[in-house]
């Protein structure tokens, strides 16, 4: 099955394509609504600005493209900023809308700890996202993550706990980078790319 | 891992003795305007020391302790107990626990009475120790017993709990005896006490075995250490692992290798090398670019672009860099991270403008620091060139202005295998809040240790050695876990 990957300026799109191949994906890169609404398993990367992200997704009609897709039964997983574009909102500067796939609303790290996280961090996974990584190390960068989300999969602490990683039925989502993470990376990226 | 503030008081006021002397005294004010600054939360241990009662054997303060066990707190006070008399009137005044020295190391039948009165769980057995010797007294005469035997003997009394005190490192604001930490068998929990002066070193003592706690004075006192900072750090020291990070020195394609920039040979080709260091366990890489000229520059992309197409690590470039088209050039070329040096102490604000443009998490200062005098300064043009700018200082500068982390190189170290700049790792570590590379001196396991735990670096760095394979990364991670530090 052919993995759709989500092209979009505010990305780096071709890490997470390269990994994606090398776990054994077919990979198509596009920005292309009525391409994304057609596609079985779409991976939706994003780094930098919620605010800047969503517009764009907006701007493009490629969230509605991405609704459509889930409802017909495509696999969704959401990468970083991506991972939190599936949430209700965001309170990056403001409060802004996600794509509101998965329940919850995304915050600023409270700044105990230096803000951007910007390394390797424990999970406590479970779910098929993390059949074999249950106790992985990732790698994050990140200033923002939800904290105890209902569809939570995964969970990790920095100056306290938050939510490393949801799944709510064919919607996935990874607040680190699976692409910068090695080999236990590679793993949960496999295991999305096999998961039906 | 109890982070438990300390206040030693003296006449009313909360004060300092510097190394123990009477005649060196800082007063920092009444006990709860300080206790308030401090940030103390209700349920949280405190720990007092009644110095006069320490010196004429008698309780003093109680009325202080009597007030402050109406905030809430769990307070343990100790200073010149010596008799069941003296141990019952703090627990009357509140006192959750006593903290029992002099009679501890000297009289064993005095100890035993308090236990037997009192319960054990309300004794804390507080050993001071100088170059491996127990002190008593107000710490004016040694004890007749060895830490071992002392040790031996609260642990037989039912005890739980030992404070225990370099006194050579207590209110010195250099660190804690790591070491003498390490060296303790006992079943007895340890509250480490004496020297504690940066975050690092609440965690890095949370990771020895027997530690269950460190007090903290002076450095609380001084605004060194924020109580709740200190609190969260080690609530993940065990979730966030240290960093291992293997460096290339890349000229013209290939990796390089030489001592001081001097006698450079061939050493490899780089995507090789980088593959070879992700399998090894390598967190990261770093490439530095110590390509003359300009025209090598596009050279160096190249290498940038072939290295990270053979990665699933992230990778930090530096070398050369001197404006935010070069930074940019770089991360499209796959970096994941640009590391600045020269250029941004020439103009500081490129720390900014790129921390504006790419996200502070892209902006590495890359700091080449050399010992001149008293103090450190930061170099240029690969270290040979003297800045004129304090390289503590300036490190500060650049957390303010929006770097994301600090590779941090002793100039004086690199290529020596003698060992990281322990001195210079502390000395930046405690003042940024933000992550640390230790850079320069690596050779051997204990090296790469030493630089997180008493240096409070965040990640550690070496070249040549892993590039001539006398370590492997495998040989340092394992070592580092076994010493208690989280790897991945």
């Amino acid at each position: 099955m052919k993995t759709t990957l989500i092209d979009s300026p505010v990305a780096n799109v071709a890490n997470i394509a390269r990994a994606l191949r090398t776990a054994g994906a077919e990979v198509e890169v596009t920005s292309d609504p009525a391409v994304i609404a057609r596609a079985e398993k779409l991976v939706l990367p994003g780094v930098g600005s919620f605010i800047a992200a969503m517009q764009w997704l907006t701007e493009n009609g490629i969230d509605d493209a991405i609704h459509d897709a889930v409802k017909r039964g495509a696999s969704l997983l959401g990468v970083c900023v991506g991972h939190q574009l599936l949430f209700d909102v965001s309170h990056e500067m403001g409060s802004t809308r996600g794509l509101g796939l998965i329940r919850g609303e995304v915050h600023k790290f409270d700044g105990i700890l230096p803000v951007p996280q910007i390394g390797w961090n424990r999970v406590a996974a479970k779910g098929s996202l993390f059949d074999g990584v249950e106790d992985g190390v990732f790698y994050f960068v990140n200033s923002y993550a939800a904290v105890n989300a209902p569809d939570e999969t995964a969970r990790a602490d920095y100056g306290g706990p938050f939510t490393a990683a949801v799944q709510h039925d064919r919607v996935f989502g990874v607040q680190f980078h699976p692409e910068k993470s090695s080999a236990a990376g590679l793993h949960v990226l496999r295991n999305f790319i096999a998961w039906t | 891992m109890d982070v438990i503030p300390s206040l030693d008081l003296l006449g009313g006021n909360v004060v300092r003795l510097l190394r123990g002397d009477f005649a060196n005294v800082t007063t920092y004010g009444d006990p709860e305007t300080v206790l308030d600054s401090l940030d103390v939360p209700r349920g949280s241990r405190l720990h007092i020391v009644d110095l006069e009662a320490s010196r004429s054997g008698h309780p003093v303060e109680t009325n202080i302790v009597r007030r402050l066990a109406t905030r809430g707190l769990r307070i343990q006070t100790g200073g010149g107990i010596r008799s069941l008399d003296d141990a019952r009137t703090w627990i009357d005044a509140g006192a959750e626990k006593v903290v029992i020295g002099t009679v501890a190391a000297d009289a064993p039948e005095v100890l035993r009475t308090i236990v037997n009165d009192l319960g054990a769980e309300r004794v804390i057995a507080a050993i001071d120790v100088r170059d491996g010797i127990v002190r008593v007294g107000g710490w004016e005469h040694d004890a007749t017993s060895s830490l071992a035997e002392v040790l031996v003997r609260v642990e037989e009394l039912g005890i739980r709990e030992a404070l225990i005190t370099d006194i050579s490192k207590d209110g010195a604001m250099r660190g804690p005896s790591f070491a003498l930490y390490r060296s303790l068998r006992t079943n007895l929990r340890i509250t480490a006490s004496g020297g504690v002066s940066a975050i690092s070193d609440v965690v890095s003592l949370g990771r020895i075995a027997n530690v269950g706690g460190c007090v903290i004075g002076r450095a609380l006192l001084d605004g060194r250490i924020r109580l709740a900072e200190a609190r969260a750090r080690v609530a993940t020291t065990n979730a966030i692992p240290e960093r291992v990070i293997p460096c290339l020195d890349v000229r013209d394609g290939r990796v390089v290798k030489g001592v001081n920039f001097v006698d450079i040979r061939d050493a490899g080709d780089p995507v090789e090398c980088a593959m070879r260091y992700e399998a090894e366990g390598a967190d990261e890489l770093v490439i530095l670019d110590i390509s003359a000229t300009d025209a090598n520059r596009t050279t160096a992309l190249d290498t940038v672009r072939r290295v990270s197409e053979s990665l699933f690590i992230p990778l930090t470039v530096g070398g050369g860099v001197r404006t935010i088209e070069d930074f940019r050039a770089l991360l499209r070329a796959g970096a994941d991270r640009v590391a600045i040096n020269t250029a941004a102490l020439r103009n500081p604000q490129l720390i900014a403008d790129c921390a504006r443009e790419f996200g502070v998490q892209a902006v590495v200062l890359s700091c080449d620091a050399k010992r001149t005098g008293d103090h450190f300064e930061a170099m240029v043009r690969s270290g040979k060139e003297s800045s004129g700018v304090d390289a503590v200082e300036w490190c500060r500068r650049a957390e303010e202005l929006g770097t994301g982390e600090i590779l941090l190189t002793s100039v004086d170290r690199d290529g020596t295998n003698s060992g990281y700049d322990i001195e210079l790792l502390r000395a930046v570590t405690s003042v940024v809040k933000i992550g640390v590379i230790a850079s320069g001196g690596a050779g051997s396991v204990e090296h790469f240790r030493d630089a997180i735990e008493a240096g409070g670096a965040r990640a550690v760095l070496a070249a040549s050695l892993f590039h001539d394979r006398r370590l492997s990364i495998g040989d340092v991670k394992q070592f580092l876990a076994s010493e208690g530090i989280p790897v991945r």
